[in-house]
């Protein structure tokens, strides 16, 4: 399985020269996690002894192939997954359930389908857990539907927009409540090719700016590069990490004068990507084959 | 109904225009209507003044409207009617107070499904006139048999719409209220209420049906001599043949009457279902 950089597993050892001054934000120890079936007592293991440490003010993607356990992970981060083996922790502490330092965006957008696009924002901002006081609510979702660029919606219902625009209220209702973790499931992946690099653009402003941490899925192999500080490569399923890969390109990485994207360095980093990734997808073919 | 619509600045440079809707629009599905009955009741006219049928068992269509007419004017159909439909409406309302929260706990309770769904389940296949002669047995002829009948009837089909409705909600829509923190009871009544809105909606729609065949069987067999039951029965026997179909329209009216009423009940309660095609 080619070669593993030692990042990819980091033992105690290892995570203490990484940084000994501050513990990491989100650190995943010796993980498994998987789905039973109960009706025929099996168990789908979909990940597999992932050992991950993620930094506070990272920006970490990940990348595999379809079913490989992308959202499985994020689930785990987010506390609606348990895992069978090892630990899931944030600052320190063992997740065990969802909570406001940690807001999603979902593959499938999951907005309330009879709020406006205004009150499902609110939705975050209205609850028991991350409540935001009435003067302020209307003021904040205002600035977060100017940041994804959908003011003048606010009176529209999800069913009436497109899917990318269904995706950036989903993406206002997580950046509203300013959380400390930012959770993203493959949020541009119904976004044409010109709102999706706008948008990029946009998210690594905001994350400039508010310095949030990032665990960001995606299927696209340029907007990995493009936003994150490191990218794990997850191979198929039983998921596990096979590689990290440190992304040194400078930021910002979509400013005009920039040309990140014609880098020498962006396409080293693309085909040691792709050549990892196709490797990932034979693989599945000819276990399939050989089945 | 958008006669007109304002063009926010959107700052997707996306183009809104105002339209025009004609304001007879709305009129058109109306008079459609209107003309279809007409032609209707003309043709019924005809087939009957032209005695293919013996006028016994299919009067004239203007003999039918006068018994309605005259049934209204002597005083035999009011009280009989507004029995009915009292009686309809309180058996309905008793069933939606009971149905609604006992299927809602049902879908949201593992526990609750498992105790109660075998008898739901049987209730809700049991033919109803089948209960007919027990409850004579327990309450009688009187008001009350007829009111139990509507509320057996209608109850159950609400139960397990409620119930449906509460298992089809999305876990994704669940997920995003636990993420943005809703606590338990919030879940329930922002995401899981108003997911299972349509599904009561339709529940109580099909209440109504079986309501009204609940009434008019608790009608027709229990004896209590009255109601819209009680009218056809006495028409039946009276060979009064105009009376009979002018109570048969009566009760056309009202169940298509309700149904359009829990319609207008659904665009409000669910906008969202489907605004353009309203
Ligand atoms: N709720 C569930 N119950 C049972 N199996 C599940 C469930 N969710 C995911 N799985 C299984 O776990 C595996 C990993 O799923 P996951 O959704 O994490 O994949 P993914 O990497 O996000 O895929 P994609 O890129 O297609 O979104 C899959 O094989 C999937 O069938
Ligand atoms: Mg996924």
């Amino acid at each position: 399985m080619g070669q593993v950089e030692a990042r990819s597993a980091p033992g105690a050892q290892h995570a203490a020269d990484e940084r000994p001054s501050e513990p990491a934000l989100i650190e995943a120890a010796h993980v498994t996690a998987g789905y039973d079936n109960r009706r025929e007592h099996t168990r789908l293991i979909a990940l597999r002894d992932v050992s991950l440490q993620v930094r506070r003010g990272e920006f970490l993607a990940i990348v595999g192939p379809s079913g490989c356990g992308k959202t499985t992970f994020i689930n785990l981060i987010a506390g609606f997954v348990k895992p069978l083996e090892g630990s899931v922790r944030v600052r320190g502490e063992e997740v065990t359930g969802p909570g406001a330092d940690r807001a999603m965006v979902f593959q499938d957008y999951a907005l309330l389908p009879w709020r406006t696009v205004e009150r499902n924002i609110r939705f975050a901002m209205e609850n028991r857990r991350g409540h935001v006081p009435k003067a302020e609510q209307a003021e904040r979702a205002a600035r977060a539907l100017r940041l994804v660029g959908l003011t003048g919606f606010e009176k529209s219902y999800p069913h009436e927009l497109s899917g990318g625009m269904r995706q950036r209220v989903g993406i206002a209702r997580a950046l509203v409540t300013e959380p400390e973790i930012l959770l993203m499931d493959e949020p541009f992946g119904a976004v044409d090719a010109m709102t999706r690099e706008a948008m990029q653009a946009e998210l690594e402003k905001i994350i400039a700016e508010t310095r949030q941490t990032v665990v960001f899925i995606t299927h696209s192999i340029d907007e990995a590069i493009l936003l994150a500080d490191r990218i794990v490569v997850i191979s198929k399923r039983p998921g596990t990490i096979r590689e990290v890969i440190d992304v040194d390109l400078p930021r910002p990485r979509f400013d005009e004068q920039s040309d990140v994207q014609r880098s020498p360095r962006f396409g080293e980093i693309r085909s040691h990507l792709w050549s990892l990734l196709a490797d990932e997808a034979l693989g599945a073919k000819q276990e399939g084959a050989t089945r | 109904m958008t006669e007109t619509i304002q063009s926010p600045a959107r700052t997707d440079g996306q183009q809104i225009e105002t339209i025009e809707v004609s304001k007879f629009a709305r009129f058109k599905s109306v008079g459609i209507t209107v003309v279809n009955l007409t032609i209707f009741f003309t043709i019924w006219e005809l087939v009957a003044r032209a005695e293919v049928i013996n006028s016994l068992f299919f009067p004239r269509a203007t003999d039918m409207f006068a018994a309605l007419f005259n049934g209204f004017a002597d005083g035999t159909i009011w009280p009989q009617l507004s029995h009915s439909l009292t009686n309809f409406l309180i058996g309905l309302a008793i069933s939606a107070v009971i149905g609604i929260p006992v299927g809602l706990l049902m879908g949201a309770s593992k526990v609750a499904d498992l105790i109660l769904s075998p008898y739901v389940w049987a209730m809700t296949s049991l033919p109803r006139v089948a209960l007919i002669p027990l409850l004579i047995l327990i309450m009688g002829f009187g008001n009350s048999m007829q009111l139990t009948i509507i509320v057996l009837s209608a109850v159950f089909p609400i139960m397990v719409n409620c119930m449906a409705g509460v298992k089809t909600v999305e876990p994704s829509l669940v997920r995003a209220g636990v993420v943005f923190g809703a606590s338990r009871p919030q879940i329930y009544l922002k995401v899981i209420l108003p997911y299972t809105l349509p599904f009561v909606i339709s529940g109580v729609n099909q209440g109504i049906a079986r309501g009204l065949v609940g009434m008019l069987i608790g009608e027709l067999l229990g004896g209590g001599g009255n109601g819209l039951g009680f009218l056809l029965d006495r028409a039946g026997e009276q060979f009064d043949a105009p009376m009979l179909y002018a109570t048969l329209i009566l009760l056309a009216v009202m169940s298509v009457g309700l149904v359009q009423a829990m319609r207008w009940l659904e665009q409000r309660a669910a906008p969202w279902r489907d605004i353009s095609r309203a």
